[in-house]
C-alpha cells in the first residue's frame, strides 16, 4: 500500500514535470511574439515594449524563463499579463461561476443515464433498448453549438425566456424568488447542453455493464431459486455492475475545470472555459499555462484517486 | 452427396452439404455489416458523403467553377432555401444551378448550398487526414512498445540520438563549431555501438560501462509519453497550438492528427502483447523470418480490426473537432466556407434566416451519426465473441 502510494507520487511527478516542459514549449516556440500582440496600436511605443519584455521575463532564455514562471506559479506570485491581477486569483473566481455548471450537469448525467441504462439492458433487443441506443448515437453525434442554437430558439421563442449569460441584464426585484428563477432559467440551458454528451456515453457504458452482470451464472442461479426479477436485478446484478462506475468519481475530477470553451462562449458564461478562450485570444500566457497545469494534476490526482477507489470496493484488486 | 471417405473404414467423416459454406473473412464481414442494418445505413450515407464531398471539390474550384461558393451578391442577401433569383439582379453567368437557391443564400448574398459542398471536402480531408496521422503515430508507437517492449533504452541510446538531434538545430542557429562537436559526439556514438557490435560477448571497458545502463524500458517510455499527453484538455490543446500558428486547414489537420494517438497507441500495444506470445509468431520467429516481416505480415493484419473501429470514430470526433474550430473562429481562413464557419456566421441570423444555422447542423448531425453507427456496427461485427451463429 505505501509502496504503491511512493510509486505513485514518484511517477506522477515526473509526468507532471514533462507536462509543464511540454506546454511551456509549445506556447512559447509558437511563432509571435505577446508583445507584439497589437502591431498598429500607436500606445505600443518601443520603449514600451521592451519594458514590458523586461517586467515579464520575456528577454531571458527560454530555461530561465520556465524555472522563473514555476517558481512564481508555487508562491502564488503570478500575474496575469493582460490585466497585472493575480492568475488563480482570477481562476478561482471563474471556477465558481463554473461550478453550479457543473454540479448541475453531474447531476443530470448521473440521474438520466443509470435507469436508462439499466432498463435498456433489461429488455434487451426491445423497442426501449433500440430507441435509446439510437438516442444515444445522435446525442453523441449532434454538435454542441448546433443544438445549443436549437434550444435557444426553441426556449426563447416558445418559453419568451431570456437565457444568455448569468443573469438577465439588469434584472432587479425586491422578491428573491424572481432572481432566483432568473438565475435557474440561465442555468439550466448550459447544464443540459454539458450533459447530453456524458448521458449518452455513460448510460451505453451502464447497459454494457448490466448485460455483462445479468449474464453471469450466479444471476440465473438467483432467478433458478424462484427470486423475482426486481430483486435479481437490483439486488444481485445492480450492485455488481455499479462497480466500475465508483471509479468514475475520479476521473470526474478534471471535469471541475475543464468547463466547456463552446458552449460557454455561446451562453457568455463567464467560466472557466471562456478564460481559456479569452487567455489564448489574448496570449496571455501565464493564464494558459497555469490552467494547463491545473488540469495536468487534476488528471493525475483524479486517476490515482480512482486507483485508490477501486482497491477499496473491489477486494479482488491488490496494488 | 460428395462425401469424403478414408480407405480403412467406409463411413462418413465429413458431409460437406451438411456443413456450413465456407466463407472468406470478407464476404463474412459484409454479410454481417449486410444484416446489422444502422451499421449498414452508417456505410451507405458515408458513401453518400465521400461522392457529394469530392463532386463538391470538382464542382467549386478552379478559376470558373460551376458553382461559385465567393460569389457575393448583394442584392440577393438572406433569401430562403428554394427561392428564385431576381432577374434583374443577377449577372450573366453567375446564376445558382437548377435557377434556384437550394438552400438559401447568406448575408452576403452567396449561395449556401455552394458554401456546403466546397465545407464538405474540408470536413471529408480533416477527417481522414488527422485520423491517418494519429493511426500511423499510433501504429508505430503501439507496434514499438508491443513487440519490443522490454528491449532497453541505454544511457548512450540517448546520448546519441540527442547529439544526432542537436547537431542540425545548432547548424541552423550558426553555432557551427557546437555543431561539428555534437556530430563528431554522435559519430563517436555510432562507432562505439559498431564496436560492440563487432565483438558481442567481450566485456565492454571499465570507463565506458555508464553507456550501457539501462535508462528505461521502450514500453515505459511510451506509455509514459501517452500518459503525459492525456494529462493535456485535448479541445483546449488543440484551440491554444491553432490559435498560435499561421491559419490554414494543414495547421488543422496536423495538430487534431498529433494531439489524438493516444488510444490508438495503446489498443496496438495490447494486441501485439497478446499476438506475439502466440505460436504463430512463434512459428514465424523458428522460420528465422526478420522482425519487420513478423510484424507486417503476420501481426499487423491480426491487430487491424480494432484499429479500424477506433479510426471510424475518431474521423467523427476529429470532424466535429474541426466544425468547432471553425465556429469559434479559427482554422481555415475565411473566404473558404467551411461547416463550422456557415454556421458560425449564420448565427448572428438565428431568427430572421434559421436555414443559416439548420442546414450545416443537420448535415454534420446526419454525417456524424452515420460514422459512428459504422464504427460501432464494425466493432461488433469484428468481435467474433459477439458473432452469433449463423
Amino acid at each position: 500500500m505505501i509502496a504503491f502510494f511512493g510509486r505513485s507520487v514518484v511517477q506522477k511527478s515526473i509526468t507532471l514535470f514533462f507536462v509543464s516542459v511540454v506546454s511551456f514549449l509549445v506556447i512559447h516556440l509558437a511563432p509571435g511574439q505577446p508583445s507584439q500582440i497589437d502591431p498598429l496600436n500607436p500606445k505600443f511605443t518601443r520603449e514600451v515594449v521592451e519594458r514590458m519584455r523586461q517586467q515579464f521575463h520575456l528577454d531571458k532564455p527560454l530555461h530561465i524563463q520556465y524555472l522563473l514562471f514555476y517558481r512564481d506559479l508555487f508562491t502564488g506570485k503570478t500575474v496575469s499579463w493582460k490585466d497585472s491581477r493575480p492568475v488563480l486569483g482570477k481562476i478561482y473566481e471563474r471556477f465558481l461561476n463554473s461550478l453550479p455548471l457543473f454540479i448541475l450537469g453531474t447531476l443530470l448525467t448521473w440521474t438520466f443515464s443509470f435507469p436508462m441504462g439499466i432498463r435498456a439492458a433489461i429488455q434487451r433487443n426491445g423497442p426501449f433498448d433500440k430507441s435509446t441506443t439510437f438516442l444515444s448515437y445522435v446525442l453523441i453525434s449532434v454538435p454542441g453549438f448546433f443544438f445549443a442554437y436549437v434550444l435557444i430558439i426553441l426556449v426563447v421563442t416558445h418559453l419568451n425566456v431570456p437565457v444568455i449569460d448569468m443573469q438577465t441584464f439588469g434584472v432587479t426585484s425586491d422578491s428573491v424568488m424572481v432572481l432566483f428563477m432568473d438565475r435557474v432559467w440561465h442555468l439550466v440551458l448550459p447544464s443540459i447542453l454539458g450533459a447530453t454528451g456524458g448521458i449518452a456515453v455513460l448510460s451505453r457504458y451502464v447497459r454494457g455493464q448490466m448485460l455483462e452482470i445479468i449474464g453471469m451464472d450466479y444471476v440465473r442461479t438467483a432467478r433458478a431459486k424462484g427470486l423475482s426479477y426486481d430483486g435479481v436485478y437490483y439486488r444481485h446484478a445492480l450492485r455488481n455492475a455499479l462497480l466500475p462506475f465508483v471509479t468514475m468519481f475520479g476521473l470526474m475530477l478534471p471535469g471541475l475545470i475543464g468547463g466547456s470553451v463552446i458552449i460557454e462562449s455561446i451562453f457568455g458564461w463567464p467560466g472557466m472555459g471562456r478564460m481559456a478562450y479569452e487567455a489564448i485570444l489574448a496570449r496571455d500566457y501565464p493564464v494558459i499555462l497555469t490552467l494547463n497545469f491545473i488540469t495536468g494534476v487534476l488528471v493525475l490526482a483524479g486517476t490515482f484517486i480512482s486507483d485508490l477507489l477501486y482497491m477499496v470496493v473491489d477486494p479482488r484488486i491488490r496494488l | 452427396m460428395k462425401t469424403i471417405t478414408t480407405a480403412h473404414t467406409p463411413q462418413t467423416v465429413l458431409d460437406l452439404d451438411l456443413m456450413p459454406p465456407s466463407r472468406s473473412p470478407w464476404s463474412e464481414t459484409w454479410r454481417l455489416l449486410r444484416k446489422n442494418r444502422m451499421a449498414f445505413s452508417g456505410l451507405v450515407i458515408f458513401a453518400i458523403f465521400f461522392i457529394i464531398a469530392v463532386a463538391g471539390m470538382l464542382l467549386t474550384s478552379g478559376r470558373k467553377p460551376v458553382l461559385d461558393p465567393a460569389q457575393v451578391r448583394l442584392q440577393e442577401k438572406l433569401r430562403p432555401p428554394m427561392s428564385v433569383p431576381i432577374p434583374e439582379t443577377v449577372v450573366s453567368g453567375t446564376a445558382p444551378i437548377l435557377g434556384r437557391y437550394l438552400l438559401g443564400t447568406d448575408d452576403l448574398g452567396r449561395d449556401v448550398f455552394a458554401r456546403m459542398l466546397q465545407g464538405a471536402w474540408v470536413s471529408l480531408t480533416v477527417g481522414f487526414v488527422a485520423v491517418g496521422i494519429s493511426v500511423l503515430i499510433g501504429i508505430v508507437l503501439g507496434g514499438l512498445a508491443g513487440y519490443f517492449g522490454q528491449r532497453a533504452i541505454r544511457v548512450g541510446h540517448i546520448l546519441s540520438w540527442s547529439l544526432v538531434v542537436a547537431a542540425p538545430i545548432l547548424a541552423l542557429a550558426a553555432k557551427p563549431l557546437a555543431a561539428l562537436l555534437a556530430a563528431a559526439g554522435a559519430l563517436a556514438g555510432w562507432a562505439f555501438y559498431a564496436w560492440r557490435r563487432r565483438r558481442r560477448g567481450e566485456p565492454t571497458p571499465v570507463l565506458l560501462r555508464w553507456l550501457s545502463w539501462t535508462a528505461i524500458g521502450v514500453d515505459d517510455l511510451v506509455m509514459r509519453a501517452v500518459d503525459i499527453m492525456l494529462c493535456f484538455p485535448s479541445f483546449f490543446l488543440i484551440l491554444t497550438v491553432v490559435a498560435l500558428l499561421p491559419p490554414s486547414l494543414y495547421t488543422i489537420m496536423i495538430v487534431i492528427g498529433l494531439t489524438s494517438w493516444m488510444g490508438t497507441t495503446r489498443l496496438v500495444r495490447a494486441e501485439f502483447l497478446s499476438l506475439r506470445e502466440q505460436d504463430f509468431v512463434a512459428a514465424a520467429r523458428a522460420l528465422g523470418l526478420s522482425d519487420l516481416h513478423i510484424i507486417f505480415r503476420h501481426i499487423m493484419p491480426n491487430a487491424l480490426a480494432p484499429v479500424l473501429v477506433s479510426a471510424t470514430l475518431g474521423i467523427a470526433s476529429a470532424m466535429l473537432t474541426e466544425a468547432g474550430l471553425s465556429f469559434l473562429g479559427f482554422g481555415v481562413p475565411p473566404p473558404h466556407a467551411t461547416w463550422g464557419n456557415i454556421l458560425s456566421d449564420g448565427k448572428d441570423f438565428i431568427f430572421d434566416a434559421p436555414w443559416l444555422t439548420f442546414a450545416p447542423g443537420i448535415v454534420i448531425l446526419i454525417v456524424l451519426l452515420a460514422f459512428n453507427l459504422f464504427g460501432e456496427g464494425l466493432r461488433d461485427i469484428l468481435n467474433p465473441k459477439l458473432r452469433e451463429r449463423n
